[in-house]
């Protein structure tokens, strides 16, 4: 049984971490890259949404270097993301492929001894005991939650550094030496000496860069391909930026609803405009927004693929919150088809409006 | 007191029941027009773009009756069935009216979760309670509306027609006639009788459901796969149109299943948008009625 799974952001990583401490064969689907989009547009349904393409090129190619069975999470509901298992699944057959499809979807669903035989058949084909299995898992956990925060960090202080793009260096490097490591012991080891590199980075304390949040639909913020790398261009340009959904938030995320304890800082920021639950991640995508206002931010960027049902209602509800607290919010649309001048053309024109904002807050104040 | 209902969306369904319920309390129903040329462009107005054809639909229905009333009733219908839902966006339906469109009159937008009685009695009992103070009043005019709502039928079945096809799509594709450029005229005047999924059992439906790897976790997915599928295997169409909004994200998902499943059955697939050109629709219907002809001599 060779693995593979699609790509999430830093996900890999944490996945790589685990599955070398397993001791199961995989195999990590090439970054993001036009290839895979290309492959993903032609054989996916023309209207599904951006990600499904994006993870059918990713299983192709990972096909291509072996493998033989896809693992990939589930959902009930009522976004469309809970349906791709189907009909990814159908897809891969008619194109003749022989794949082995574990679907990890919630106990509540599936039934809990379903869901033992399905994480039964990924664990069985380790020889590790129960306690190194555990380990291993939480060592996963570990090791993504450290990128997170390097990834936060760095983001934060591209807007302070003193020599051009050295955050941006020091966090792609970050995740080139991580995914190179052999064992946990070193991924822990490397990662530990990038947060020291944080550290030393030269910043200018008198800086007053602009800050954006970057909120939406969670696999086109998290999938750098998949939003342009706007995160890296936005480093670029001496932004600083935070983004509330990370992996191990949604992991964190994830274990604390099932105590109704998860997030509570989005649901009373969002009670206002959004009281319920509508799928997808349109509550959070509120929260953030009101939350970002709070916290003195200086614009938001919304961000998802053509036709995210959950993200429209988002979508229609953001111009009461940036009427209402004056902060402006610029919602960015992504699919196949999107054209990098003009995407880069509109962020440009936002951060211009944005330093205009700054610069009449500053004079008013005397 | 004068309640609002939008003529849009899932009120081709539910329409006896929540206007039996109002009647019998003794308020005043506003009910927007047929959904027409002013409607929509009033909705596209106001709606934000990227959402779909009925929802832009309501956003009008929603505007043309906004001033007539003392307060509307925006259906939050989250769940019809347990474990099952509806689009994302039914759920956050007034959210999208009340940021969208200005000087919004009182709204009742409470979740409906109808997947059982009494679980449905409380959104009744407080809508309801914005009209009368009498709880038996109320539980009366539930009763009674229940009723009328079962003895309703909306489906359409057509009989002695050369051919047959399944109608399949979201209610308020198929029974909007503005929308769907009166799509079911248009096929009865080529010969080609239309039946809905009313017409068939929840049971049959229920049958063809399991045989998907995984339950379907929305209920128009539910209705449209088990619909179409179940009259296929028992030979009882030609064929199926579909009328489908464009960029509907369910029916991105229930279209490929239904492809996967039917093989060289025909499908024909109408998208309709606010842009839809009538002449592209005929032209598209006439080719589909040639072709079943074409089958029928072989």
């Amino acid at each position: 049984m060779i693995v593979t799974f699609p790509h999430l952001g830093n996900t890999y990583i944490a996945v790589k971490a685990l599955f070398d401490a397993l001791e199961i064969n995989y195999v990590i689907p090439p970054l993001g890259n036009k290839k895979a989009l290309e492959l993903g547009s032609l054989y996916s349904p023309e209207e599904i949404c951006l990600p499904f393409k994006i993870m059918i090129g990713n299983y192709l190619q990972s096909i291509e270097k072996g493998a033989d069975t896809i693992i990939i999470v589930g959902s009930t509901g009522p976004c469309r993301f809970g349906e791709y298992c189907e009909l990814q699944m159908n897809i891969l057959k008619k194109l003749g492929y022989k794949l082995e499809f574990i679907v990890i979807d919630s106990p509540n669903d599936i039934g809990k001894d379903e869901f033992l035989r399905r994480i039964s058949r990924i664990s069985s084909d380790s020889n590790k005991g129960l306690y190194g299995k555990l380990k291993a898992v939480k060592n996963a956990l570990k090791i993504i939650s450290i990128i997170d925060n390097i990834e936060s960090k760095a983001h934060h202080l591209a807007g302070f550094e003193v020599n051009k793009g050295e955050c941006k260096n020091l966090l792609h490097s970050c995740k080139k030496d991580l995914a190179r490591c052999i064992n946990i012991e070193e991924m822990f080891y490397i990662s530990k000496q990038y947060e020291e590199k944080l550290k030393k980075v030269k910043i200018d304390k008198n800086k007053n860069p602009l800050k954006i949040a970057i909120m939406g639909e969670i696999y086109t913020i998290l999938e750098p391909f998949s939003n342009l790398y706007i995160e890296d261009k936005l480093m670029e340009y001496g932004v600083s930026t935070k983004r509330g959904l990370t992996p191990s938030w949604w992991v964190k995320n994830t274990v604390l609803s099932t105590l109704n304890l998860n997030s509570l800082d989005i649901k009373k920021a969002s009670k206002k405009y959004l009281p319920l639950y509508i799928g997808g991640h349109a509550k959070e995508c509120i929260g953030e927004a009101v939350i970002a206002q709070k916290e003195g931010y200086d614009g938001a960027i919304q961000i998802f693929p053509m036709g995210c049902m959950p993200e429209i209602v988002s979508k229609s509800i953001l111009p009461s919150i940036s009427k209402d607290k004056n902060f402006p919010i610029m919602t960015l649309v992504v699919d196949e088809m999107t054209g990098e001048a003009g995407y880069v053309t509109r962020i440009e024109a936002f951060i211009d409006l944005l330093e205009r904002r700054k610069k009449e807050h500053v004079l008013s104040r005397g | 007191m004068k309640v609002g209902v939008p003529k849009g969306l899932l009120y081709y369904k539910y329409h006896p029941f929540i206007c039996s319920f109002l009647n019998e309390l003794g308020a005043e129903i506003i009910t927007s027009e047929d959904t027409n040329k002013s409607i929509l462009d009033q909705g596209v107005k106001y709606c934000t773009d990227e959402a779909c054809l009925p929802i832009k639909i309501f956003h009008g229905h929603v505007a043309a009756i906004k001033d007539k009333c003392d307060v509307m009733i925006i259906p939050r219908i989250m769940q019809l069935k347990k474990r099952e839902f509806i689009c994302p966006k039914f759920c956050g339906l007034p959210e999208m009216i009340m940021n969208s469109i200005p000087d919004m009159p009182d709204v009742i937008g409470s979740p409906i979760y109808a997947y059982s009685e009494e679980k449905l009695f409380q959104w009744v009992n407080e809508v309801g309670h914005k009209i009368t103070k009498s709880n038996t009043k109320i539980q009366k005019a539930f009763t009674n509306a229940l009723k009328e709502y079962n003895n309703f039928n909306c489906g359409i079945k057509n009989e002695n027609f050369k051919f047959n096809v399944a109608l399949v799509g979201h209610p308020y594709n198929i029974y909007d006639s503005f929308s769907n450029m009166n799509i079911i005229k248009k096929l009865n005047t080529l010969g080609i009788g239309v039946v809905t999924e009313e017409y068939v059992e929840g049971e049959c439906i229920d049958n063809e459901i399991k045989k998907l790897f995984k339950k379907p976790f929305w209920s128009f997915a539910r209705n449209s796969y088990g619909f179409s599928t179940y009259l296929i295997d028992n030979k009882k169409i030609n064929g199926i149109i579909y009328i489908s909004s464009f960029a509907c994200g369910i029916d991105s998902v229930v279209i490929e299943l239904i492809k996967d499943r039917i093989g060289e059955f025909p499908f024909l697939i109408l998208k309709i948008d606010e842009h839809t050109g009538e002449a592209g629709i005929d032209t598209r219907i006439e080719a589909f009625q040639d072709m079943l002809e074409r089958r029928m001599k072989l």
